[in-house]
């Protein structure tokens, strides 16, 4: 079962590996460097995870794979730029970038990067023997990759953006994998947000008021702003440009001048050659761009089971306070997520019951201040908002504030959890209104 | 200029140069694809159509007592027969329904006399929220009731001259009973003669505590599962019975059936005719053209480059017919909804990724043998005109 | 002119028991023009196919070019016959739905890629810059196999051939298609290996074989 995990990541390690020794000239150095990464990535962050609890390793780790991401943005920017015909002065860079040295690290840093993947994934837990196989496992794939490179046909050629662009999107194929180390999920939040948070501060900055000048369907419009469609379309738009313009910088690149060729089947055959080797150098990107939206898919769809209880009717006592004994039907202590529903009057409220790794019961509703209130869904070390798909690890779950979950105030006594049924009412009210007020206005 | 743009060029003349076969071929995978998009676009606009119907009926499944029949009369003297009035036990029914696992909406009704004035009123006890659900059609004037309030059938309305805010003393056989008319209602129906309160009430009134006469179900569902659901129904309440009403949806649904049956077999000989008349077609294109082969090799392409600009033509032949099946597809569609079920088809634009798909599987499967031959000939002996 | 073009030893064809081509042993220097003469079925359009990489020798080595036809595959003797060889037919064997344009430009899509004015270029060479838009049908013998002509030059092949180039012309026509040949190869500096009955058309080139049943039977050089 944990080898069948770590096929992505390896498959991603071969493909990185794969793609550098492609017109490298130290071959073994760059094997062996991609191995090292590779085991050194893994090793450590499986330490890493195992020593420091919580979200920190991830939250890291999240951040290094968002910055080949963000070198791919600036690099296929600089290829697009030029290949339009622009000048930008990066005869240093050039050369820099023609080291075999630079490779070898970027490869090290690339593989060491799928490795860190992967190693979350196994966790400290592994023993000696796996990690050897593991090794063994990489080291197999390292020399296959060595044996393919020299088996495809030599016109197969790379450009440097091409090169890059694969290299990152099989970083990115490789952690989304991991719900907790997936990036578009974040992505379309950080949209979502900043649309929400600019509309909002644009409608404040402008002083107009609700209903008076702006009509309902023009509010429908407005409305579409908050939804999540904008989050989703939004991230994909950012998720596949750099590549896109790695592609068109290819597709754009001035062919040979052939002018000084006498002979016309001289030149017609050099152009006829550059237009196959143009054509060639896209297969990179093209594959990239398969990995890309592979890894959008894994992150709508992941293969992830989430906990996610029925919501059990409660009731309150006269007094109006809502009892939940620590270990009655249900076993509140046992770290998992349940869900209750109260109803009074008319009105419900669903709310959960869990038990943080600090060691303290929370209780919070079902439902976030931001999204529309779907829910959550608890999978291993976080809980899921089934809106807006972002993971909240369980640490900070009983704390306010953005995707959270909204804490209801409680009572803990020795025999369970005590919570006022009006309190928890009027906060899933106000929480819900709210948010449906921005999400749905003037439908 | 560009190669490809260059093989387009090429291949738009070739076909224009045998405008007659290229007609042919266009008509044939026209024809087959249209007659496929025609099938899939009726049976899907009249399923649709007919789950509409049998939402918009109602209830799909009934659920009466079965009453202890007497037959009176006696040879050829028939009476017909009478039926003690008998009931449904409201929480056997409830039981019942929930163990089946019938996933329904339900209705419970209880029929009865209430008198107003020395005069029998018929009256029927009912679940307004539940009536809302069921009976869209329901049209009431005035308002829904509350508590201790009433609708009128419009016929009886009139007939009592009554009007929404009324109050009425009925009485049953525990005491008498005021209701306040809240409004009335026009069904076109039965229900325009029936006086209508909440099923709680007349349960008191009649002294028929937990009692009903009627049950009405919306199983969404159709054909056979419906039945399914009947019998599953029928097991759990050997004391009732339980009937299907789709008067409507059974009718169409059985037409439905065999144009279907007869669209598929059409279909499936004209797909096959299709297929052998674009085999022949391209073979002998394939065998006139021979030369051409023999030329465009012996200048030095190679068999796949030779063999692309021939099943790119077949492509090409594939998607024109495609998209004109699609357009005479959807036309032949709207005839027959037209014509047969006195519906109107939807528009349904994806239709044309099955009709292009339909239309380039034979254009390309039809040119499989001719294409063997394009690839083996033999540029010498074709040059030779052997 | 020190390299040979053609170079075969013991170059042998045969169909099943019929031995179209006798063991042949044969050496064609760079730019030369080399007729060969026979009778039909004397083995010399069998040759020719063998030297144009349109066929495989049943024995014997064949080197054209430099190169070792009988090791080439299929998709081999292809692309050598784009990059190599010209062919002109007695036939013509122009595409019917092309333009005389087209047809030149079939060639090129073939060898690489299309070029337009590197076509009517050639057409105009050949004296038919007038005749661009028609198709073959609308052409006369002369005027088709002049197209043959271009269509064949157009990829600056070091080899032309010729099988019976005008063996459907007039006398007229004969004699302006051989003077055209002979301008070209002024200019390109091609070997040219032509097949034809006529001693007439055979006199044009430098050396002439007479095959016979397969056999080379004479040899005879017409110029120095």
């Amino acid at each position: 079962m944990t080898a069948l995990k770590l096929v992505p990541h390896l498959v991603a390690f071969f493909g990185m590996a794969t793609v550098a020794l492609r017109g490298a000239t130290r071959r073994g150095m760059l094997a062996g460097a991609a191995l090292a990464g590779f085991l050194g990535g893994a090793g450590l962050a499986a330490t890493l995870t195992g020593s420091v609890p919580g979200e920190f390793t991830y939250s890291l780790l999240r951040a290094l794979l968002a910055l080949p991401f963000l070198l791919l943005c600036a690099v296929s920017f600089a290829a697009l730029y030029l290949s339009v015909g622009g000048k930008l002065p990066l005869a240093r860079l050039e050369r820099v970038a023609g080291w075999p040295l630079t490779r070898t690290l970027g490869l090290l840093v690339a593989s060491a990067g799928a490795g860190a993947v992967a190693g979350t994934r196994l966790g400290g837990a592994l023993p000696l023997w796996g990690w050897g196989a593991l090794a063994a496992a990489a080291a197999c794939l390292a020399l296959a990759a060595l044996l393919l490179e020299s088996r495809l046909p030599a016109t197969l050629t790379t450009s440097r953006a091409g090169f890059i662009a694969l290299t990152v999107a099989l970083l990115l194929f490789s952690a989304s994998w991991s719900t907790r180390l997936d990036l578009f999920a974040p992505l379309t939040m950080k949209v979502m947000k900043f649309t929400h948070d600019f509309v909002h501060q644009f409608f404040e900055s402008m002083l107009i008021p609700d209903h008076l000048f702006i009509h309902s369907y023009l509010w429908g419009y407005i409305g579409l702003l908050f939804g999540k469609e904008v989050g989703f379309w939004g991230g994909l738009v950012i998720w596949f440009t750099p590549v896109v313009m790695v592609l068109l910088a290819i597709r754009l690149e001035r062919l040979p001048s052939v002018g000084h060729l006498r002979q016309g089947a001289q030149r017609r055959r050099m152009l006829a050659e550059a237009i196959r080797a143009r054509r060639l150098r896209l297969v990179l990107p093209g594959i990239a761009v398969l990995l890309l939206a592979y890894a959008v898919y894994r992150s709508l769809y992941p293969s992830v089971e989430y906990w996610d209880p029925k919501p059990v009717p409660v009731t309150a006592n006269a007094g109006g306070e809502i009892f939940l004994p620590r270990k009655g039907e249900i076993d509140l202590m046992d770290g998992k997520l349940h869900k209750f529903l109260y109803q009074q009057g008319g009105k419900t409220a669903r709310f959960f019951v869990l038990l943080a790794p600090s060691g303290k019961l929370t209780v919070d509703l079902d439902a976030c201040a931001i999204c529309k209130p779907d829910g959550y869904g608890q999978a291993e070390g976080t809980v899921l908002c089934y809106y807006c798909k972002t993971l909240i690890p369980l640490e900070t779950v009983g704390k306010p504030g953005g995707c959270n979950p909204v804490p209801v105030e409680f009572t803990e006594k020795d025999d369970g959890i005590h919570l006022n049924g009006v309190t928890l009412i009027n906060t899933w009210s106000g929480t819900v209104q709210s948010t449906t007020r921005t999400m749905e206005k003037g439908k | 200029m560009n190669r490809r743009r260059w093989l387009l060029k090429m291949m738009f003349q070739a076909l224009a140069h045998r405008s007659g076969r290229t007609t042919l071929l266009l008509a044939v995978l026209a024809m087959a694809s249209s007659l496929a998009t025609a099938l899939w676009i009726v049976s899907l606009s009249m399923e649709r159509r007919i789950a509409e119907e049998v939402r918009k009926y109602g209830a799909n499944l009934v659920v009466v007592p079965e009453a202890a029949r007497l037959d009176v009369g006696s040879g050829g003297l028939n009476f017909g027969s009478i039926a003690e009035p008998s009931y449904l036990a409201q929480a056997e029914v409830e039981r019942a329904l929930t163990t089946s696992g019938i996933k329904a909406e339900r209705s419970l009704h209880l029929r009865g006399a209430l008198r107003l004035k020395n005069a029998d009123l018929p009256a029927e006890g009912v679940d307004f929220a539940e009536i809302r659900r069921l009976f869209p059609w329901w049209q009431v004037r005035g308002a829904w009731p509350a508590a201790g309030e009433a609708v009128l059938g419009v016929d009886l309305a009139a007939r009592l001259k009554l009007k929404p805010g009324d109050r009425i003393e009925v009485s049953g056989s525990t005491g008498p009973l005021a209701l306040r008319v809240s409004g009335t209602v026009s069904t076109g129906g039965e229900e325009d003669g029936l006086l209508f309160l909440a099923l709680p009430e007349l349960q008191q009134a009649l002294a028929l505590g937990g009692e009903l006469s009627q049950v009405r179900l919306m199983v969404t569902a159709s054909g056979d599962s419906l039945k399914g659901a009947a019998q599953a129904l029928q097991r759990q309440l050997p004391k009732a019975k339980v009937n299907e009403v789709r008067q409507t949806a059974h009718t169409s649904e059985g037409l439905l059936a065999k144009v279907k049956l007869l669209m598929l077999l059409v279909t499936g000989v004209v797909l096959i005719s299709a297929g052998s008349s674009v085999t022949g077609t391209m073979s002998t294109t394939v065998l006139e053209r021979s030369k051409e082969i023999g030329l465009m090799k012996a200048i030095g392409g190679t068999r796949l480059e030779v063999l692309l600009i021939f099943c790119a033509e077949a492509a090409l032949l594939g998607c024109a017919g495609g998209i004109a099946g699609y357009l005479l597809g959807s036309g032949i569609a709207h005839f027959i909804t037209r014509t047969v079920f006195a519906a109107s088809a939807e528009f349904i634009p994806w239709m044309a990724g099955v009709s292009l798909a339909v239309s380039l599987f034979w254009a390309l499967l039809g040119s499989v043998g001719p294409m063997v031959s394009v690839f083996k000939l033999d540029p010498v002996r074709s040059l030779r005109g052997e | 002119m020190s390299q040979t073009t053609i170079k075969t030893s013991g170059l042998t064809r045969s169909y099943g028991d019929i031995c179209a081509l006798k063991p042949i042993d044969l050496s064609v220097p760079e730019g030369e023009w080399l007729s060969v003469m026979g009778h039909s079925g004397s083995g010399k359009s069998t040759l020719m196919n063998l030297v144009g990489g349109l066929d495989r020798p049943s024995a014997g080595s064949l080197h054209v070019g430099g190169q070792d036809l009988s090791s080439l595959s299929e998709d081999g003797l292809a692309r050598f016959r784009r990059e190599y060889v010209g062919i002109i037919f007695q036939q013509h064997h122009l595409v019917p739905y092309l333009s005389a344009l087209e047809n030149v430009m079939l060639s090129q899509y073939f060898h690489s890629v299309p070029d337009e004015a590197e076509a009517r270029h050639a057409l105009e060479r050949v004296g038919l810059g007038h005749r661009l838009q028609n198709r073959p049908g609308e052409l006369s013998g002369g005027e088709q196999q002049r197209v043959c002509i271009a269509r064949a030059i157009i990829n600056s092949p070091k080899l032309l051939l010729g099988d019976e180039p005008t063996g459907n012309l007039d006398h007229k026509s004969t004699l302006m298609v051989m003077e055209l040949l002979k301008e070209l190869r002024a200019e390109e500096r091609f070997t040219v290996v032509m097949v034809t009955h006529n001693e007439e058309v055979a006199a044009w080139g430098d050396r002439t074989i007479y095959l016979a049943d397969g056999v080379l039977v004479r040899e005879e050089r017409t110029r120095p």
